[in-house]
């Protein structure tokens, strides 16, 4: 992330530099020597190539892509063009008229930043040696020769710098994202290991509301297990102590997991729960499936021989619902905000539906 | 006495043949005869005697799914009653699409095949709570269009409340109940793919008033759109 906004940023620098160049370098030269020339229109025919080959080697760079056969495509075209441009000198001028030779390295520096350095080094030594070739066929002798070497040295090692800059500042960016990333794994773990606290502390003071008081009271005689509704209370803080350790688990439907944890303790009292779904369910909150699963769990605990459980997609919401053959006619919590829960009692059975919409 | 219903059973699984006889024989009023029992199609084709007015056929036979060849039975004037190991909602509907009168999953055996079997004799509809959860889950755009009373009737059925609870919930006599979930149920008989079996049930609907003749028209129309 932060090494791709280093590597664009200095993407774009070397697009503006090479262009700033073919505008500013070449441009104005061929400008100032208009005059030497045999044809200008020629030369400034080729320097038009040159700047659709930057056009050109702009956009490959911007987009990141750096196969060879583009790169190395537009490098030659561009040689091919200041070549020329550079065999239409005026004889003996070359070193003082000739602008396409600089502006083919740095045609090489925009198309080659991407590949391996040796692939730049050797595209420059290639417009050298041409620019040499059409010098030599002018005749040497020691003034060209010497200016040919300063021009060599101060042009190339420019364009030498901006590669290897290049290359240095990729590393430093690698080296400083990889830095970000760990800080930002690092941030991220102790945000998760807090949410786990937290959730950790909700579920033990959920349990300090009703589970501890009840095994308090068992551990200190108080409560008589051989009392029904001390037996119901069990059973309600074991199916909840199973919904609690549900609610942890990463499964596809968690309401439709946490609801079967809690009719397990019901099936082990010999109750025979059946679980139905119809239609497509929507997510729901973990905060909503607590006050549903409450309610149903105080219905299978109630249950005297048989449940059925059903969950019904209702449009953007859900309809919970519990029949079940329960005489003794449980107190049901109440809705609450998002949940309303609606109860009937026909003799024995009991139906009770919790719906909830998440609009 | 009028005379008994005769069925078939095809079914593969000689504990489950006993399973429905026992329900049947159960039947104080001897309401229903067994003519024959075959393993599989071709036994029920080869049998004997006169064809049984109603066919219990389980959907898997010899470990193969045989959902297809329910509209080619279907069209033998036979009456089908799907009871079936398992209740996917698709199932349900293809089955009832290709000319069942009713479906019955395993478990829904006990307390609703002897019933579904009479009323399949009789063609008129019979809705278990698995055939409405199947019509609460369809979402088929080309699927009949169910009023918010037929919805919520078949809703409260497939929760698990008796006919009886469903109507005093919904402040409607039991029949009502009966009506509205009768009625989503001819909707889809009257869309979807033509049968003999779907004629019957939609004559017979015509005649007991849970449809007019012109909603027969209305749905089939909508579907063919």
């Amino acid at each position: 992330m932060l090494s791709a906004r280093y590597r664009r940023a200095l993407n774009i620098a070397v697009v503006i530099v090479v262009a700033g160049w073919q505008l500013a370098g070449a441009g104005s030269q061929l400008a100032a020597d208009r005059a030497d020339y045999r044809s200008v229109a020629f030369q400034l025919a080729m320097w038009l190539v040159l700047a659709v080959v930057i056009a050109a080697g702009s956009v490959r760079l911007l987009r990141g892509m750096s196969g060879w056969p583009g790169a190395w495509a537009l490098a030659l075209v561009a040689l091919a063009a200041a070549t020329a441009a550079a065999a239409a000198c005026p004889a003996g001028q070359l070193l003082k008229t000739d602008w396409g030779w600089g502006a083919a390295g740095w045609v090489g520096v925009l198309v080659l930043l991407r590949r391996p350095f040796g692939e730049l080094a050797g595209f420059l030594s290639l417009a050298a040696a041409t620019t040499f070739a059409i010098m030599a066929r002018d005749g040497l002798h020691r003034a060209s020769l010497a200016g040919f070497i300063t021009i060599l040295a101060g042009s190339a090692a420019i364009q030498f710098a901006v590669t290897v800059a290049a290359g240095a500042l990729e590393l430093v960016a690698r080296q400083a994202a990889g830095a970000a990333e760990s800080e930002a794994a690092v941030r991220a773990q102790s945000a998760i290991a807090r949410q786990v606290h937290a959730a950790r502390h909700a579920r033990w003071l959920a349990l300090q509301a009703t589970a501890a008081p009840l095994l308090r009271a068992l551990a200190a005689g108080t409560a008589d297990p051989g009392d029904e509704t001390v037996r119901r209370s069990c059973a309600m803080e074991a199916a909840r102590l199973r919904r609690m350790m549900a609610e942890t688990d990463d499964t596809l439907v968690p309401l439709m997991h946490e609801l079967h944890a809690a009719a397990d303790i019901a099936e082990r009292r010999g109750v025979a729960v059946d679980i139905e779904t119809a239609g497509a369910l929507p997510g729901v909150p973990p905060g909503i499936r607590r006050i549903i699963t409450d309610a149903a769990i105080t219905i299978l605990v109630a249950a005297r021989s048989r449940a059925r459980v059903t969950m019904a997609g209702t449009g953007a919401g859900i309809a919970v619902s519990l029949v079940a053959d329960a005489p003794e006619q449980p107190r049901l919590p109440a809705g609450h905000g998002e949940v309303t829960i609606e109860q009937q009692h026909d003799g024995d059975d009991l139906w009770m539906e919790a719906r909830w919409s998440s609009q | 006495m009028e005379q008994p219903v005769t069925v078939a059973i095809v079914e593969d699984h000689p504990v489950v043949v006993e399973g429905v006889t026992s329900w049947i024989d159960s039947d104080r009023q001897r309401r229903i005869r067994l003519a024959h029992v075959a393993r599989d199609l071709a036994g029920l084709e080869s049998a004997p005697g006169p064809a049984a007015d109603v066919v219990i056929l389980d959907l898997e036979l010899g470990g193969r799914l045989i959902t297809g060849e329910i509209a080619r039975l279907a069209g033998t004037a036979r009456r089908i009653v799907a009871f079936p190991g398992h209740s996917e909602p698709d199932i349900v509907m293809a089955v009832l699409d290709a000319g069942a009168h009713a479906y019955i999953a395993k478990d829904e055996g006990r307390e609703h095949l002897v019933e579904a079997v009479l009323a399949a004799a009789g063609d008129r509809p019979y809705v278990t709570r698995s055939q409405a959860k199947a019509i609460l889950a369809d979402t088929q755009p080309s699927g009949p269009a169910l009023s918010a009373q037929e919805r919520q009737a078949l809703l409260l059925w497939f929760q698990g409340m008796s006919k009886a609870s469903v109507g005093r919930r919904m402040s409607i006599t039991e029949n009502t109940v009966r009506q509205y979930i009768n009625r989503a149920r001819m909707k889809y008989a009257a869309t979807g793919r033509p049968a003999p079996s779907k004629d019957a049930l939609l004559a017979r609907a015509i005649e007991d008033q849970i449809i007019t003749p012109g909603e027969v028209t209305m749905y089939t129309s909508r579907a063919r759109q």
